[in-house]
């Protein structure tokens, strides 16, 4: 089995983040990045499948030179090989272009699964495994809970509303995308990331997919991003511990809350 | 070496994901609880796969012993890649919890480290393996009440010849790391034979287990900091050792070279602790001088706070560079001079307790406060300009290789 998993590097949980110049991105500049949670968990579901039978797992993902230590800790890991693609014309990619990126990555070579978080820490957009499964016309599942392949096909368990699953058969090839929780991430090993510079990782432009900025360019653009300013209406309670609580039993009646 | 590779900082940030999981949440419980360190640091062995690496450096060292190439520590170049991740590996864990890397370092570094340097094969085999995956603890015991820096001089431990081909020893050892728990113990004594002079006598060490008839142990003792690592006292009453116990099985095998070897080897060791505190307390000070506001503004952006910063970050440099000079060392085969490894200690250790002592500084009130992490570094950090060597003693070692010849 042959297994594509696309990753994203993001900015790192704990970084402290400052709006831009422009307004239309955060300051890069500085920070740390990592694996996005949703993609660790598309990752230790490929890594799964490995570890239990035959299957390569190639990791792929679109970014400047700072995404290759994602790469590096995700064959550290245990994916197989890696493939890094980048070119100027993506720093403002929308998520259709980031799709046809990954979908001329995909296409050339025949992947049974495509693995990828269901959405991105940073943008949040959970456009890009439909999008990249369209294109490759597969069908896909977001929201991937539980996953289990058996004789050429998966059969997967959704996550919908209010706690209730929907159970699906899919064939292969198929996209998942990845819910966060579904399984324990694993650490790399040191012996694993002893060994992850041996593995091949290959950097790729554009133009070795067969693709160049004309046809990755955005159709969609931030116009600005911003905290939101400091609203009215806030109470704020005030007096010993057993006041508050009093005040905010009464507030919450009031409100109709009990 | 400039600066860690790619896969370095992935080591980095794996290390850092499994302390923020791991021992943040116990910290407290480690450090002012009952928690001894050793589950977690058993728990770090298994995650990292360091379990299946220490078991083949023991197939390594035993496989040489049969070639009778002699010791590991003779060997090899090309180490630098697996001597900078250890760096990084004792450098994360000491950003939270400098104890934890010591109960660690002793028991791996110290206690299997003298009997894989002068122990014979069958002696390895028997003790090595299982200190260096942690199924045992490990406590190596050197300093006394009354010897401490002059430790061969003041030391009082003896060891008689029995007349049966073993040795009686006795004595008193203190602030022995683990020595609460640990299950294998490298005492270190003197051969008393009944007619050489105490200072001329010679230096032997025994592996000893911890049931050991006349070997008692005291309750983990109150210290200032590193309260993550249990120190004790051991006292040895006409203890029974046999010959097979006395590393090398020759009275002339350990000697006072041993225990050099051991010390040049720890001192290395604790540039890259001092790098995890100095680093955590730069991250914690910064992060602080942006959010406090005093006089209406963040007091980051009064100079006096700023010349403390800009001296932590001088001083993260390097430290930084020590190690980086240190990995180059380790791969080019030639290691460092123990004169220059005393120099990156003295360096590292005065520099980490100033950096720590100025975080409680920058910090105020609050710095004082156990709430904070700079409280807790900074007293741990006091501890390294003492053990291993105190500064006056790196000093000392210094000046010896200046003036040598």
């Amino acid at each position: 089995m042959k297994i594509l998993v696309c990753l994203k590097q993001v900015p790192h949980k704990d970084a402290r983040l400052e709006i831009g110049s422009d307004g239309t991105w955060i300051k890069e500049d500085g920070i740390k990045f990592e694996i996005n949670d949703y993609d660790n968990y598309a990752l230790e579901e490929a890594l799964r499948l490995k570890d239990a039978g035959e299957a390569e797992v190639v990791v792929a993902t679109i970014g400047p030179d700072r995404v290759t230590q994602s790469l590096r800790t995700a064959l550290g890991m245990g994916a197989d090989r890696a493939i890094h693609v980048w070119d100027d014309s993506l720093a403002n990619a929308d998520s259709l272009g980031i799709a046809k990126v990954l979908a001329a990555v995909a296409k050339e070579e025949n992947f049974d699964v495509v693995f990828c978080g269901l959405m991105s820490d940073d943008s949040n957009y959970a456009m890009v495994g439909p999008m990249l499964a369209q294109l490759l016309d597969i069908p896909h599942v977001t929201a991937v809970v539980k996953t289990d392949f058996e004789n050429g096909a998966v059969k997967v368990e959704k996550e919908l509303e209010g706690g209730t699953l929907e159970v699906s058969q899919v064939p292969l090839p198929c996209l998942l995308a990845v819910q966060t929780g579904i399984n324990e991430v694993r650490y790399a090993s040191l012996k694993g990331i002893m060994q992850a510079k041996k593995k091949p990782l290959d950097k790729k432009a554009l133009s070795d997919i067969g693709l160049d900025g004309a046809a990755v360019a955005p159709k969609l653009s931030i116009e600005k991003i911003y905290t939101p300013p400091k609203g009215e209406g806030a109470n704020l309670l005030s007096g010993s511990a057993d006041e508050i609580a009093t005040q905010m039993v009464g507030k919450i009646k009031e409100l109709g809350l009990l | 070496m400039i600066a860690w590779t790619e896969e370095q900082e992935a080591f980095k940030d794996v290390v850092r994901r499994f302390v923020d999981a791991e021992i943040v949440p116990n910290l407290e419980q480690l450090e002012h609880g009952d928690l001894p360190p050793y589950d977690t640091m058993r728990k770090l062995y298994d995650t990292f796969g360091m379990k299946e690496m220490m078991k083949a450096r023991y197939e390594r060292i035993i496989a040489k012993d049969s070639e009778g190439a002699g010791s590991e520590r003779k060997a090899t170049t090309g180490g630098g890649d697996m001597m900078a991740m250890q760096c990084i590996l004792i450098s994360e864990i000491c950003r939270y919890c400098p104890g934890i890397v010591t109960a660690l370092g002793v028991s791996t570094g110290l206690t299997a480290g003298a009997i894989i340097a002068r122990g014979t094969r069958a002696q390895k085999e028997k003790w090595v393996l299982p200190l260096l995956t942690l199924e045992k603890i490990g406590a190596w015991a050197i300093t006394e009440p009354g010897s401490g820096s002059d430790a061969f001089g003041s030391m009082r431990s003896t060891a008689k010849r029995d007349g049966d081909g073993g040795y009686i020893l006795n004595g008193t050892k203190t602030f022995i790391t683990n020595g609460p728990y640990a299950d294998t113990i490298v005492f270190i004594c003197k051969l008393d034979d009944g007619s050489t002079e105490p200072q001329d006598r010679k230096i032997l060490s025994f592996v000893l287990d911890k049931d050991t008839p006349g070997l008692t142990r005291s309750k983990p003792l109150r210290k200032m900091g590193l309260h993550s690592s249990p120190t004790g006292e051991l006292s040895l009453q006409d203890v029974h050792a046999s010959a097979d116990q006395l590393i090398g099985e020759s009275e002339d095998a350990y000697g006072r070279s041993g225990a050099k070897e051991t010390f040049g080897t720890e001192r290395s060791g604790v540039v890259a602790m001092c790098l995890g505190i100095v680093d955590r307390c730069l991250e914690l000070c910064v992060s602080y001088a942006k959010e406090r506001v005093q006089f209406g503004k963040p007091i980051g952006e009064f100079q006096l706070i700023q010349l403390k910063l800009a001296k932590m970050e001088v001083a993260r440099m390097n430290i930084q560079n020590l190690l980086f000079r240190l990995i180059e060392l380790t791969n080019a085969g030639t290691g460092m001079s123990f004169a220059e490894a005393s120099a990156c200690k003295l360096y590292a250790a005065q520099a980490t307790m100033e950096v720590t002592i100025e975080a409680v500084q920058l910090f105020g009130g609050n710095g004082y406060m156990a709430e904070y992490q700079v409280e807790q570094l900074c007293r741990d950090a006091k501890v390294i300009q003492i053990y291993a060597g105190t500064d006056e003693l790196q000093i000392t070692a210094i000046a010896k290789g200046l003036l040598r010849g």
